[in-house]
């Protein structure tokens, strides 16, 4: 299979917010209580039961002006996901299209994918013990069909596809917009299989990474870490065996009754 | 719409005014994408920056009801730069006529027009100057300076830059820019496109609202053409249908005039209401009229009576007698009648004073409320402020089936005719609106036939050929509106020009066939077509477009005959030849002698000199609009609550023509006003968001909208909000003379105070959709149903004013006086 | 013939012992079973990678109680070095790794012990602290969770490294040794050898508890 690439057009979006209405829906993930905090943003922020959403942002402009972006946040489904090499149980792994699918009947609830995946998106369910996080509509990638927010989207904001059609068109889209777009996903986590089409600079987007990466910690402890606790145990198994040949055990000093010393060494 | 939603790919500038598609139309946003993306100028003029001005290249920010001033200036603007298309002024509009010497123009004539007498424009002065042979007088030169377009230069005179700018508050560079840029449409081979929704429709200047636009566009030569015309861009689905169908008190279905007790016989009535004209060149198109109520009196009562004893049928309004909205609830409250259907309505929240709708209701004897969901309406003896045990009304609910539970056909707002199958059954009792009515239909029937009454003839008469009793077949229904013979008749074809004869019960093709002599039944001519020989068009849904401009021909199928973009004989200079060959909506193949392209509109064969927009008597489209109530020219009013003590452009502060329901003897106690008071400082807008839907009775049970947009907020700008010691997310009051609602705050840059003549005025936004009903406070008896997803606040409406449109009638809720306070402070 | 036996650990001793050592055990076992995908099998007698998560959250706060009555009950006696003997000791590696002709006397506990107390005591603390940082991420900022994942990894290393160190001198590294934390009772003759010193003190203060063996 081909890998697939989701792109987001941040230029196009209207903040209309289907997506994020036919990803619960495709989903069948419920609805929470909410309440308006004075932002038409809501749920907050991503929850077990919200995928993907979008994040409504104002900047204001030096010349007084407005501007008002709509983002969808959502898994950017890295290639080199810190999420799959952190999850112990093999419940985040990667699929045939390259994005990152999740076992929930696998998931232990360890959250270890939490802190380890740059972009904050897996969200624990306390009630299910589980996480859970956005797989690219595996379901519908499967039968050929794009997954349920591209589906929903009216402006054609997001769109998907194979991953080495995206990639130029993405790239063509950013060039037509000029100024200070920019393509996001490209460039880090050995690349993304969800981008951004970014009409403002990437620092001015909220809760938007500058520099994702996989982060040192994973790195230490997954790369370094791992093997090298292997490693020592073994040493320290095979060095008390080799005491043990070598040297031998120490024995206690018998002192007999005519005092003479027993054993010993 | 003129054109269609897929024709807005076509334009080189979109002008969104009065509407704010990315919100409430999200689906239009595919296609102003597409023309953004041709490289097409987006502008936004709204009093916040929206989400569809987000998308825009450039917004310009207005005070809500001053669109007239901001719209003249442009009409001026134009003018002054000579930004005309010429031929297309010249030769399919008005500009050229004549008009009475007699007419005084508001400039100098105390701010208005020439005829009014309490609150009721005579309409004489306005006439055109007619020769001997009644043919209008004409200057070609356009230099008479009573010729439309010296008029509507002088009228526009008024309206420099700086004086839109004071009324308006838009910064002057901002409405120089807007101008310079829409106004470069005039080229042929530019097309500007008007969006609008209820921002332009509900003021009590609407109407002039759209005049305005009109004008420009026909000055730039904009309408008929692709990518240009005027988009109405309707609230609901199936609002086009719903008019198209006649659901307004004042016509019939196509668009026919309700008759009135002064029109006592079918002759009558026909003389009255087809116009007539003596330009030869004409085709008066409404001069068909008396074929059209003919066949709508035949799909009526069939042959169970003559035409003249089924027009005595007809129920006729009284001479004079407003019977909208506003008007029947002001009727309810002071206890007129005493029963009344809520059909697939919520006036508790839809109603504007919500309050005076909510108490005419409990002067009712017997309410039926037909709904998907219990509402404020239905339950209304139990919401806020009401004692139950002191209403007398009795509320019967009918739980009907929803769009997807059910078959039948939608009208978008681009005039398509779209058929829908049912997904799934209606829940429970929960039946088709049709089956309602056909059952409805038969026990009253029923009724009339054993208890007699009055005139039971217009019910026992009638014809019910919609299946089996009790049943409901849609698309015997939809055969009928279509219209089918009921005599044997041979007809020439006008098109074809050849002769075919029709048997009883043959569908009649087209409505130009349809007959004045009771030979044929059409249920709405202007539907005729649509389901005849060759089937339900509706159905259709082959998505290949032959045109290259996107009509998509054989997708559904648009009244008239098919006709995608109307006026469209607009398209082509008076030759035959498009004015943008590379998109032209039609154009003539002299090899066939025939046009091609869309369906052609108002076209004879080149060169004829036919004007082209038929359903107007002389043929050309009106710069000089004397048909409405008031004035052939729109002209900037205040809104009737307004932050002004007067009209900064004229001594006459509003619409002269409309009613004023807060005057002693016209209203009630509760159509209070308060206009330019230091109390009520603050102006206030309503308007939708994304995730709900009209009052919200279906998505406030929805718990994946509701979660989305929990409850009422009112947005404010930040300078206000640091007045009234307001942060985001407080809980605030809005208040009116009429009401007040809880809302949360949202404080935001997107509203900006204005600069009103040197005065700063505050304006602030609620959306419309909540209600009591799904919130958590509220109190439940058992079985109630309770939302999964609680929603806050309560409707807007309780804080807008009894004030309509002076032709219309539809309520001013864009423009109307609050003030706001933090909870607990007032 | 008979042989005098000694008691060297009380009952109260032993049992907290064990229930550190098991708990630990069982951590040591559990994290490994989910840390490595090949040792997953682990986790079928508890019923898969859920179980062991399970077990291992459960065993932590057991091995939590077992650790803070142990700091308890140890740390004056083995979390205190002794100077100058506990360094001579060390010097000569206690007579583990070459031949010494006198290993330096030590008390109840040698300096070897007292090091692997006091890593097992700290160590654990530390364990504990990052295992519950990652039990409950949420009231931690994330930066922060992320770090405790590589610190609780070498924790392991030094606590697994030391434990059976630990191990292997309580067994067939020193015999003798593992009756001390099976019934208590160990030989005159293992205890001369093993904490000469102590057993002077228990001598000269008269707590010797003695039992003739048959």
């Amino acid at each position: 299979m081909s890998e697939k690439m989701k792109v987001i057009d941040v230029s196009k979006c209207t903040g209309c917010r289907g997506c994020q209405l036919a990803c619960k829906q495709w989903n069948q993930l419920p609805a929470k209580q909410t309440k308006n905090v004075g932002t038409y943003q809501n749920p907050p922020e991503l929850q077990p039961n919200t995928w993907t959403l979008v994040r409504f942002q104002e900047i204001k402009k030096d010349d007084g002006s407005v501007k008002w972006t709509f983002r969808k946040e959502g898994c950017m489904h890295c290639t080199d996901a810190a999420c799959v090499k952190v999850c112990p149980s093999g419940a985040l792994h990667h699929t045939e299209f390259g994005t990152v699918g999740i076992a929930q009947e696998k998931c232990i609830g360890c959250k270890e994918c939490m802190s380890a995946c740059p972009f904050e998106v897996p969200r624990y369910d306390s009630e299910k013990n589980k996480v859970s996080k956005c797989d690219l509509c595996f379901s519908r990638v499967a039968e050929n069909l794009p997954p349920a927010c591209v589906k929903a989207c009216p402006t054609g904001a997001l769109s998907f596809g194979d991953k080495a059609d995206m990639l130029p068109k993405a790239q063509k889209r950013v060039a037509q917009l000029g100024g200070d777009a920019s393509l996001y996903g490209d460039g880090f986590v050995g690349g993304t299989h969800v981008a951004y089409v970014l009409q403002e600079k990437p620092e001015v987007y909220v809760k938007l990474p500058r520099n994702p990466q996989v982060p040192l910690s994973v790195i230490i402890w997954k790369d370094l870490l791992k093997p090298v606790a292997l490693l020592g145990a073994g040493a320290v198994v095979g060095g008390a065996l080799l005491h043990y040949l070598i040297h031998g055990p120490k024995r206690p000093v018998e002192i007999t009754e005519d005092g003479k010393k027993e054993g010993g060494n | 719409m003129t054109n269609h939603w897929i024709d807005i790919a076509n334009s080189d500038v979109i002008l969104i005014m009065g509407s704010n598609p990315a919100s409430n139309h999200p689906i239009a946003f595919k296609w102003i994408t597409k023309a953004i993306e041709r490289g097409a100028t987006v502008i936004c003029v709204d009093p916040r920056f929206t989400q569809s001005a987000a998308k825009a290249q450039i917004y310009a920010p207005l005070r809500s009801g001053t669109d007239i001033a901001f719209l003249g200036g442009m009409i001026k603007y134009i003018l002054d730069h000579d930004l005309i298309q010429k031929d297309y002024v010249l030769n399919y509009t008005n500009a050229s006529f004549l008009v009475n010497p007699a007419l005084k123009l508001p400039g100098g004539n105390g701010g208005v027009f020439s005829g009014l007498a309490e609150g009721k424009y005579d309409k004489a002065s306005w006439a055109y100057q007619t020769g001997p042979d009644g043919v209008i007088r004409k200057d070609s030169t356009l230099q008479d300076p009573n010729c439309v377009y010296q008029l509507l230069k002088k009228h526009y005179s008024r309206y420099n830059t700086d004086l839109v700018n004071k009324i308006t508050g838009t910064p002057k560079e901002k409405l120089l820019e807007v101008y310079r840029v829409y106004a470069s449409t005039c080229k042929p081979n530019r097309a500007g496109n008007s969006l609008y929704a209820m921002g332009w429709t509900q003021h009590t200047v609407g109407t002039q609202n759209i005049r305005a636009m009109s004008i420009i566009q026909l000055l730039l030569g904009n309408v008929g053409i692709a990518g240009g015309g005027i988009q109405a861009m309707r609230g609901e689905s199936n609002v086009q249908g719903s008019t198209d169908y006649g659901l307004l008190y004042h016509i019939l279905p196509g668009y026919l005039k309700a008759p009135t007790a002064s029109m006592p016989t079918l002759k009558v009535y026909n003389e009255k209401i087809t116009p007539t004209t003596k330009e030869a060149k004409s085709l008066n198109w409404w001069k068909n009229t008396p074929k059209y109520t003919a066949s709508l009196l035949r799909a009526h009562y069939g042959k169970n009576a003559t035409l003249d004893e089924a027009y005595s049928y007809l129920p006729k309004l009284d001479d004079g007698v407003n019977y909208s909205w506003l008007a029947l609830f002001d009727a309810m409250h002071k206890g007129k009648f005493t029963g009344f259907f809520a059909w697939g309505m919520n006036p508790a929240c839809s109603g504007a004073n919500s309050n005076k709708v909510r108490a005419a209701l409990g002067k009712l004897d017997w309410m039926v409320n037909v709904n998907l969901f219990d509402n404020e309406t239905g339950s209304f003896w139990r919401g806020p402020g009401m004692d139950p045990d002191k209403i007398k009304t009795e509320v019967f609910m009918l739980p009907c089936a929803s769009s997807v539970e059910k078959e039948g056909s939608i009208s978008n707002s681009g005039r398509w005719m779209q058929w829908r199958y049912k997904a799934v059954n209606p829940p429970g009792e929960a039946k088709p609106d049709g089956e309602i009515i056909t059952e409805l239909y038969h026990k009253i029937k029923a009724l009339y036939i054993r208890k007699g009454g009055a005139l039971p003839e217009a019910i026992t008469k009638l014809t019910w050929n919609y299946g089996p009793a009790g049943g409901f077949n849609v698309h015997a229904a939809a055969r009928e509106i279509n219209g089918f013979f009921l005599e044997e008749k041979t007809i020439e074809d006008p098109v074809k020009k050849e002769k075919k004869t029709f048997k009883p019960g043959d569908p009649v093709p087209a409505f130009a066939m349809l007959q004045d002599d009771g030979s044929t039944a059409s249920g709405c001519w202007i539907y005729c077509n649509s389901y005849a020989d060759k089937g339900n068009l509706a159905a259709r849904r082959n998505n290949v477009d032959a045109s290259g401009i996107g009509l998509y021909s054989e997708w559904a199928w648009s009244w008239p005959v098919n006709r995608r973009i109307i006026y469209n004989g607009a398209s082509v200079d008076t030759t035959g030849k498009p004015f943008d060959p590379k998109r032209a909506v039609i154009k003539w193949n002299a090899a066939t002698k025939k046009w091609e392209g869309d369906v052609p509109d108002g076209v004879g064969d080149p060169g004829a000199g036919r004007p082209p927009f038929i359903m107007k008597p002389d043929g050309v489209g009106s710069l000089f609009g004397p048909g409405l109530v008031d004035g052939p020219f729109p002209e900037h009013y205040e809104p009737l609550e307004s932050p002004l003590k007067g009209n900064i452009l004229s001594a006459q502060r509003v619409n002269p023509a409309i009613t004023h329901f807060e005057r002693s003897g016209v209203g009630t106690a509760l159509d209070k006003i308060a206009t330019a008071s230091e109390e009520f400082p603050i102006i206030g807008c309503t308007y939708r968001v994304s995730e709900h839907w009209q009052t919200g009775v279906l998505t406030r049970w929805c718990p994946w909208l509701a979660e989305m947009q929990p409850g009422m907020f009112v947005e404010m700008s930040e300078e206000l909000a640091s007045e009234k010691g307001i942060a985001g997310g407080d809980k605030v009051i809005v208040k009116s003379a009429r009401g007040e609602v809880e809302a949360v705050a949202i404080v935001t840059p997107r509203f900006k105070p204005f600069n009103i003549n040197g005065q700063t005025v505050h304006e602030v936004g609620v959306p419309w959709h909540f209600g009591w009903i799904t919130t958590a406070e509220r109190k439940y008896n058992r079985g109630d149903k309770k939302a999964e997803v609680f929603t806050s606040g309560d409707a807007a409406n309780l804080l807008t004013p009894t004030v309509g449109d002076a032709n219309t009638m539809i309520p001013e809720s864009k423009a109307f006086m609050v003030n706001i306070a933090k909870k607990g402070v007032i | 013939m008979k042989k005098e036996m000694i008691q060297a650990t009380s009952a109260y001793e032993r049992f907290i012992h064990w229930l550190l050592a098991l708990s630990c055990l069982l951590l040591c076992l559990t994290g490994v079973g989910m840390m490595y995908h090949s040792l997953n099998v682990i986790g079928v007698v508890m019923g898969g990678l859920q179980g062991i998560k399970s077990v291992h959250n459960v065993t932590g706060v057991i091995f939590l109680v077992a650790l803070l009555l142990a700091i308890q009950m140890w740390w004056k006696e083995a979390g205190i070095f002794v100077f100058p003997e506990d360094w001579e000791w060390t010097k000569a590696a206690g007579g583990y790794l070459w031949h010494v002709d006198k290993v330096p006397e030590v008390g109840k506990y040698n300096p070897g012990q007292k090091m692997f107390f006091l890593t097992v005591a700290l160590c654990g603390l530390g364990m504990v602290a990052t295992g519950l940082a990652m039990w409950f991420p949420f009231y931690f900022p994330m930066e922060i969770v992320r770090w405790m994942y590589p610190l609780h990894v070498l924790g392991f290393a030094v606590i697994f490294a030391f434990f059976f160190v630990h191990l292997y001198l309580g067994t067939i590294g020193s015999p003798g040794s593992l009756p001390a934390m099976l019934n208590g009772w160990v030989t005159r003759a293992w205890l001369r050898t093993q904490h000469p010193k102590w057993l002077k003190e228990m001598e000269e203060t008269g707590s010797l508890v003695i039992r003739d063996d048959d």
